[in-house]
This record gives C-alpha cells, structure tokens and sequence, in this order.
C-alpha cells in the first residue's frame, strides 16, 4: 500500500462565521510548516461558499478550521457543501473552543477530528498527516 | 487505491471545458512532475498560445500581492478572465511553507472569471521555472486571458521564473531599506516594466527618479522601460499599468513568430540548456574540459573555438551517458 | 524582667556582603541541579533579593508617593483604601431583555460598574437579519438600534452607574446610549464611562474579531468621536487602550506593556496634531491590560507601566496635569491560562490573576468564570467570579494597604527589569516610525506571532507545566462538565422580527437624509462623522447601516494577517 505522499500535504487553515482570534490558526500554520506541509493561509470571516472555492482551486487535501465562539456550529453546512462540490475525499478538521455535546454533532456530520486546547504539536502534526494520505487514496481518479 | 497515476483524457478535456477542479487537479500534478505530465501536456498543446504571462517580483514588503490584487480588479473591469500563480519559498529545512499571498486578493474568491493558486518552491533548485512555465501552459489551456505569475524576491530563481513571462514587472517600494539596490542587476536588467508601489509615501518620488536615472545609463534597446508609480489600495495608476502591460505583450507579439512559437517554452529551453552547460563546464571532473580550459588560459585557442570544443565534449558525454 | 543581651549587630556592607557569600555558597551545595529560571517576558529571576541589588535606590526618584510623580505605588493617593477597584464583570446575552436582567442581578450581587458586550455579528457590522441564525446571540447581546439599547438599560440609571461599551469604530453602541440617554431626559454631562475597546490599532494587529474599518477609516473616526465627546460628554473616555488582545495573541506582558503605551503615544500625537490639548485629552485616555497568572510578572508591568506613562507624558508631551498622568487601567483576567481540563482549577487560576491585578493597583477588574475555556460562561460560573474578587477584598483584605508588595527587593528590582525591557519595545517602535507605521508593516504582529511560538513550544515541551494539561492528568468524565443553554431558536428568531418591525416603521425621508447627511460628514475631513451617526440613531438607523454607510466611505480592507 502507497502511504507516502508524492509531493507535500496541502492544507487550508482557516476561520468561518464571526469570530477573529487567530493566535491559534498561525500556530498550527508554523507547525504544520515545520512537519513540511504547505499551507495555504487565509483571514478569518469566510463564508461557506468561499470555503469551498479555496479547497477546489488549491487541490488540498485538508481543512482546518479554527474555531473560538460558536463558529464551530456552521461546519455541519461546510461538510454539506463539500461533498456538493465533489469535494467528499477532503477531511475537515476542528480545532478550537467546542462543547463535548457539539463535538458528537461535528464527528456525526463528517468531521475527522476536533482538537481542544492542550492539543500537542505532534498530536496534531501525526493527525494531519494521516488524514491528507487517506484524502490523497480518496481523491477521485481524474 | 495506489496513487492516481493513468490519467484519463478525461482531465485534460475537463481542463479545455473550463473546469476548476481539473485545472486544480492538473496543477497538482505538473508541480509533482510524474509520469504522466507528458501526456498530459501533449493533450493541451494545440489550445496554447492565447494567454499573455505577466510576472510581478520583487522585494518583500513591496506591496506585490495588494498590487496584483488591484490589477485583476483592473483586467476584470477590461472583460479579461485571470489566472495567478503565486510562489512563495519553500523552508530548506522543513520542506513545508506557509502560502498567504492570496490573503490580500480575498475580494475575487468568489469571481468564476479569477483563479487563483498559492505554490510552494519545493526546493527544485532550479526546475522552478519549468514548473511555473507548465502552469502556465496549463492556465493558457483553460482559457484564461492573463496569467499572472507572482514571485517574492529578485535572486537568481525569480528571475529565471520572470523569463517565463511575457511581460515582466518589477515590483518596489519606497523606503524598503536599500531602495534601488533591492532591485538587483539581474532582474534589471529583464523588466519590461517598473513600479513603485505605495506612492503615498513621501520618499516615493525619489525612487521614481534614481530608477529612472539608472535606466538612462543602459543602451536603449526596441523597448523603453516605463517607470510607473501605483497606490495598490486606492487602484492609483492601474489603469496606466495596465496599459503598459498591454502595450508590451503586443510589441512582444510583434517580434514575429519566433516570440509567438512557443516563446517561453523557447526561453525555458535556453535556460535550461546554459545552466545544464554552465554546470557541466564549472563542476567537469573529466580531462577533456580541463584541456579546453588550459588551452585558453595559455592563449592557444581563441575563446570562439574554445567554445565550439566544449559544445563538442559536452556532446560526447551525452552520447555516452 | 531580664533583659537578654543580643549580640552587637554586624550590618556593615563588609559583613553583609560575607553573609551573601556564604548563603551563595551555600545554596549553590545545596542546590542540585540549578536551571536558569526565565519570566514570561524573558528576564532571569535569580533566587534572591536583598537590598545590594539595588544600592542606589533612590525612594523619591523611583517609587515616591502614591498619586505623586512617578506614580509607581498608585495612581491616587488613597488607592484601593479610599475606593476599591470597580467589579466590572462583561455581561453579554441573546436578547437585549436577557442581558437586562442579568445585569440586575449582577448589580444586585455587588459588582458595581457594568461593561457591556455585543454580539460577534455586531463587531462584524451586520445586523440581525443577515446573519446564519446558528451563531446569532450565542456570544453577546444584540444591539442594532436604539430600541435594543433602551431594552438593555431598562431601569438602569444611567447617570448614576459607570459604563463600559465594548464597541470598537464607529462607536455604534455609544450613539445608541447617547440617544437613549436624552430620551430620558438625562443630560450628558452626567453620563460616565468609557469606550472600551476604541483602540482600533489593537484589533488591527491581534484582535481580528473587532476589526470593523480600515485603519486609516477607523484613525479619522476615532479622532472625530474624541473632539466630539470632549465638548458634549466630557465625562465620558473615549479612549480605552487594549493591551489585552496583543497579550492574548501572545505577546510577553512586556511586550504587551510596551506596544500598548506605544500606541497611546501614537493616539496622544494625533490628538494634539489635530489640536487638542494634552493636559485635557490625556485625562479621558484608560488602559485595558490582560493579568496572566505570572503573579510578580503582572504586579511589577503594571508598576513600570504608570512609572513609565507618568515619565512618558511629562517628556514627550509636556504635560503638568496631575490628572493627565494617571495610569488609569481596567485589567481582565487572563483567559489563555484557563485550561479545559479539570475546570475547576481555574477559580485558583483566577484568584491568583486577581491578586496580581490588584496588587498591581488597577482600577477596574473582569475576573473569569472558571468554565470560559468551555463555551460563552454560565450564571453560576460568573458569580463565582465576582465572589472571588468579594473574597480577595473583605476577607483578604488586600485593599487594606496601597502598593503592599512596594518595597519588596524582588518586587521592585523586577519592576525596575521590566521598565527596561518595555522602554526598549517602545524605542524598537519609534525606530519604525510609530505605532501606525509599525502595524501597517506587520513588524509588530511578526514581534507577537514570535512569541506566540515560543511559549506554545514551552508548553509542548513541557518546560512550562500546565497542571491537568502537560502535567497532573487525569481522566475526566466529560459529562461532568457544564453546558452551556444556548438561546432559544425562538427567542432569535423574534429579534429577528422585531427588527424587521423596527425597521418597518421608521420615516424613510428622515432616515435617507440622515444616512446621506452620515456619507456626506465622511467625505468632509471638516465635518465630524460621530455627530452626523447620532443623528442618524435619532431618525432610526440601525448598526448595520451605519457600518454599511462608514465603510463604503472609509474603506473596509483587510487586517493584515501576516503569515
């Protein structure tokens, strides 16, 4: 089984709704840059839509939302409008301030992980990278 | 599933019909330079050739993003569809990078006639430009009118990518430390145009003048450099920008078929030879380019046949692998 | 009565310097393995303090007397003895109704100031009615018109109480308080309290969240807003200076000191360039600084803060208005050291950060509800907060003496190191040519996000211990831990309407001469925007459109994330 990636994992990090910390979203851009995955960065308040334009026109392989309010509650939509646009091998992960109720609702919609604070670098470098390799095998054959 | 690795005609036909996730999915696999880029390539080939290349570089903090995103507002308000490829380094060590330049051109995330692609160097220590000439191609295929080719920096890299471009931009700003000296000779010496980006500022009309001023000292040549001062926030001097861009992809054009056959696949080709040759020459172990070498130290040879001697060695070495 | 003779004492320098050697030595024996310790700020803190530390300690120069130059033991001569600190708890709910009667309550139980905070979708600028009704209410109240307002203060007495508006450019919620304090009948000078969070370079670099207008939008509004309120609520701060965001984006207090009295320096050179006096303006100017759980570390920044804004303003300003000197801060604990784990740890969390504040001699304080790191805080949780600052003040009896840690070898060498380490960020800040120049570049967010790193990697190494984190872990039942009762559906879904009422009812002629009359004020650099946005509350206008109105005339752009 082919378990190496090709070419560097390509992940989005970004920050939906409302909300505008983004202490932790540069962080995890340094660490997944140190793990050498290319990350596509961008400011915080995208729209749903938008989202999903990034993650097609940059072929990545993983979302990251960072979430600090109650943003976390329009992932369910983004999980929708992914699998829409033909984006279903992309994983979708949560980091941020979520509520263990609202954490069963994220997995249930499709979401791979949610990450808490405390979260280590190398907990969430290894996720990550699992995850853009079962994103790559998942990716349509073109 | 292993790795994706027989590409249907599908993707490239996709491509042709304007479909995003395929130009996306066949970025992916140009950068990765696999197998199967050739057939690949071979199938876009016939629908090259309209596009028109601009690369912007230069320093960092010159404002090169905000300004790009001014100038796809520019095209966009012209009718002109927009395809940019933004490259930013690659760590050395890690091997990972942090892409943000299309941050500052968030208003076109939603345009279907803007796509926009973040790259990393990847450390191809000199197949950069290759890899930007193939998105190029790849972009041209689909059918955008503009390519622009974003690059940060003005070294060797950079400007061997600026080749790639049919019209190319040097990106400066006031006050950025070394003014002009950021912009080194190399890529001097291939702008087409130059821009000084935040004019507000006051030292702005100064760096206008001392650029200027070194151009005035280079030979004149078919094509007068234009030193244009820009406001990327408040879109001042776009339009002339835009103009000069025009103005210089049609004098490109214009040099004949040469430039319109293939142009950067032709000056890919060049690049890639003299700095196949240039290695070959400076890091040759073997006696037979020493001899050449020798030769010219002690004036047996004139520097034409010394020339013509190592093309010769070079081309055995070839053949014989 | 026998009297036993002591032996002659032998404090002579000579002595006293053998004794310190023979301590050295002897704790060097005894030490072990002896790591070098740094503070959060990067300075060493050795074992020891005594009084060679500071041989040439000057009392007058340095400390002097509270409310006197340079201010370093209090800002007042009676400090927390004469008046303890203001308990302004932030309260933000759903419904302009909920928040009313939370308020009472927490009024009821003491606290004695309020500080009120919108909705995110208010610090977006965008009204109810366009925003996804999943995440509308869930972190503050919504405040889109006057009617919202009035709802919020119902029975609140204005004129009496000290207000705090969480309410970032163009100070929509200060014009909707204005309007509704002249319906009833309140005059203005009577009504007191500041502008949190008018400090629009702060949300530029690191609190994105209240980012509303471009930066150079948000100077010209700020500027209009002050001159203002100068002439018709001269009791009220127009500016509130955060030092809070930056330190929670992870700058090192230091850093956060330095940065944040840089950028009242840069607003100090704005006012008086548009010509206003220092010795008035400097009066309404207030800080709003985050306390980590750094205990000496918060005590002695905020003791080189009012030294160094007392000499600051002396030199560069020229100012001899007592009044105009004083450090005036309002400090929140900080939420970035609370941890999901173990929860409850974080009421000792939170004391601690209290104490430090008030031993730092702040004037104002927001303790957290020990659940912060979970959701939006519940009741409960917030109660407990203000009974934590109850303890401290009646059975702790920290406000008992002024400046109780002044005197303290250790407290006032670090006092001194951390007054160096802030002059040389603020030097650093002056070389790049002021705060606004230095933001506008992303040096001063690539200074933060540097440190951010640091300390992230310190936890992760595991040399900074974070107890249930990285260190005393333990499994947890996570249903033990509180949930949050979001507002009902229902209850959005009717402010939702209430709006559209609102909305429907209003004088369409009055309301599009006001909005026309607001973009007309934004065009003129010689009218003044916040007088035309109180006019435009009065025929009706909501935030939304005024927000729409302001950024469409004074750009909108994007903080700079600097990756």
């Amino acid at each position: 089984m082919n378990d190496v990636m090709l070419a560097p994992a390509r992940v989005l990090v970004t920050k939906i709704g409302l909300d505008g910390h983004d202490r932790g979203s540069r962080i995890i851009a340094a660490y997944l840059r140190d793990a050498g995955m290319e990350v596509i960065y961008t400011n915080p308040w995208q729209a749903i839509d938008a989202v999903v334009a990034l993650a097609l026109e940059e072929d990545v392989d993983v979302i990251g939302i960072s979430s600090l309010a109650t943003d976390h509650l329009l992932v369910p939509k983004l999980m929708v409008a992914l699998n829409a646009a033909g984006l279903g091998h992309v994983r979708v992960v949560v980091g941020g301030i979520v509520p263990d109720e609202d954490e069963v609702d994220l997995l249930a919609a499709g979401v791979s992980k949610v990450f808490h604070p405390g979260a280590v670098r190398e907990e969430i470098v290894t996720e990550v990278e699992k995850l853009a390799i079962a994103a790559n095998k998942e990716r349509p054959v073109d | 599933m292993q790795e994706q690795t027989i590409e249907k005609p599908g993707l490239a036909a996709r491509l042709l019909a304007g479909e995003t996730a395929a130009l996306a999915r066949a970025i992916s696999i140009v950068e990765r330079d696999g197998p199967t880029v050739g057939k690949l390539l071979k199938s876009i080939q016939p629908h090259l050739g309209r596009a028109i290349v601009v690369g912007f570089t230069g320093p960092p903090g010159a404002g090169k993003s905000t300004l790009v995103n001014a100038f796809i507002g520019e095209m966009r308000s012209r009718g002109k569809t927009v395809a940019v490829a933004a490259v930013d380094p690659s760590s050395p060590i890690t091997g990972g990078a942090v892409l943000g330049d299309r941050i500052r051109m968030a208003e076109h995330t939603m345009d279907a006639g803007v796509y926009i692609r973040s790259l990393a160097s990847r450390g191809h220590l000199g197949g950069l430009s290759a890899s930007a000439a193939r998105v190029a191609d790849l972009m041209d295929a689909a059918s955008f009118d503009v390519i622009v080719l974003e690059t940060v920096g003005a070294g060797q890299s950079e400007v061997e990518m600026a080749e790639m471009a049919d019209v190319r931009i040097v990106v400066s700003a006031p006050g950025l430390g070394d003014d002009v000296q950021a912009i080194k000779a190399g890529i001097l010496e291939i702008a087409d145009i130059l821009v000084v980006n935040k004019s507000d500022l006051p030292l702005a009309k100064r760096t206008v003048s001392q650029l200027n001023a070194m151009l005035a000292l280079r030979a004149p040549g078919d094509w007068n450099v234009p030193v244009l001062s820009t406001n990327a926030v408040d879109r001042t001097g776009l339009c002339d920008l835009a103009d000069a861009v025009d103005r210089r992809a049609a004098t490109r054009k214009m040099k004949g078929p040469r430039e319109a056959l293939g142009g950067r696949t032709r000056r890919l080709l060049a690049q890639s030879v003299a700095k196949y040759v240039e290695h070959s020459i400076l890091n040759d172990t073997g006696a037979s380019i020493d001899e050449v070498v020798l030769q010219l130290q002690q004036a047996d040879i004139g520097l034409n046949e010394a020339i013509a001697k190592t093309l010769e060695q070079l081309s055995e070495s070839l053949k014989n692998g | 009565m026998n009297k036993i003779d002591k032996p002659a004492k032998s404090t002579g320098p000579v002595a006293q310097q053998a004794a310190s050697d023979a301590w050295q030595q002897n704790y060097d024996a005894m030490i072990g393995e002896d790591k070098t310790v740094k503070n959060r700020s990067g300075i060493k803190v050795d074992p020891l303090y005594w009084p060679a530390d500071d041989p040439d300690g000057d009392y007058g120069d340095k400390l002097g007397f509270p409310g006197t130059d340079p201010m370093t033991r209090g800002i007042y001569p009676t400090m927390h003895r004469g008046r303890t600190w203001s308990q302004r708890q932030l309260i933000g709910l759903g419904r302009p109704e909920d928040f009313n009667a939370r308020i009472k309550k927490i009024l009821a139980s003491g606290a004695s100031a309020l500080s009120m905070i919108p909705c995110n979708s208010v610090y977006r600028g965008i009204d109810c009615d366009e925003v996804e009704p999943e995440i509308l209410g869930t972190c503050g109240t919504i405040l889109n018109t006057e009617e919202d307002m009035d709802l919020s203060l119902a029975d609140i007495p204005i004129d009496k109480i000290s207000i705090g508006l969480n309410d970032p450019s163009p100070f929509t919620m200060l014009a909707q308080m204005l309007v509704v304090a002249e319906k009833r009948g309140i005059d203005w000078k009577d009504v007191t309290g500041t502008s949190n969070q008018s400090d629009y370079i702060s949300h530029f670099v690191a609190n994105h969240m209240f980012y509303r207008l471009s930066l150079t939008g948000a100077r010209r509004m700020l500027l209009d807003t002050a001159t203002y309120l100068a002439e018709h609520v001269p009791n009220w701060n127009a500016f509130s200076i955060v030092g809070q965001h930056m330190q929670q984006a992870g700058a090192t207090p230091a850093q956060a000191m330095g940065l944040t009295l840089s950028t009242a320096i840069q607003y100090a050179e704005d006012c008086k360039a548009r010509g206003m006096d220092p010795e008035k303006f400097l009066e309404r100017f207030t800080f709003f600084f985050d306390i980590s759980i750094s205990f000496f570390e918060e005590v002695a920044k905020f003791r080189a803060g009012r030294r160094i804004w007392n000499n600051l303003v002396t030199e560069r300003f020229g100012v001899t208005n007592p009044r105009a000197k004083r450090f005036k801060f309002h400090a929140q604990t900080s939420g970035c050291d609370l941890t999901r784990q173990q929860p409850l740890n974080n009421i000792a969390r939170v004391t601690v950060q209290a104490m430090a504040g008030i031993l730092g001699g702040l004037q104002s304080m927001h303790t957290d509800g020990y659940d912060e790191v979970l959701s939006t805080p519940t009741e409960d949780s917030a109660k407990i907060a203000v009974s934590t600052q109850n303890i401290l003040k009646h059975e702790a009896h920290l406000c008992d003496v002024i400046d109780p840690l002044g005197g303290s070898f250790y407290v006032e060498s670090l006092t001194d190191a951390m007054e160096a380490e802030i002059l040389s960020v603020i030097a650093q800040i002056d070389a790049e040519g002021g705060m606004f120049k230095a933001v506008e570049s992303g040096f001063v967010q690539e200074m933060i996000g540097a440190s951010a790193l640091e300390f992230q990697d310190q936890v992760d190494s595991g040399e900074q211990i974070v107890v249930g984190v990285n260190a005393f872990q333990e499994d947890e039942d996570a249903s033990a831990r509180p949930i949050l009762k979001r507002p009902p559906k229902e209850h959005m879904a009717r402010q939702v309407e209430n709006l559209k009422e609102i909305k429907a009812a209003r004088d369409p002629d009055v309301l599009s001469k006001a909005l026309g009359d607001l973009r007309k004020a934004a065009q003129s650099e010689d009218l003044n925007i916040f007088a035309a946005e109180i006019d435009a509350v009065r025929a009706g206008a909501t935030m939304g459109e005024i927000v729409k109105v302001l950024r469409d005339e004074l750009g909108f752009g994007q903080p700079l994330v600097v990756a």
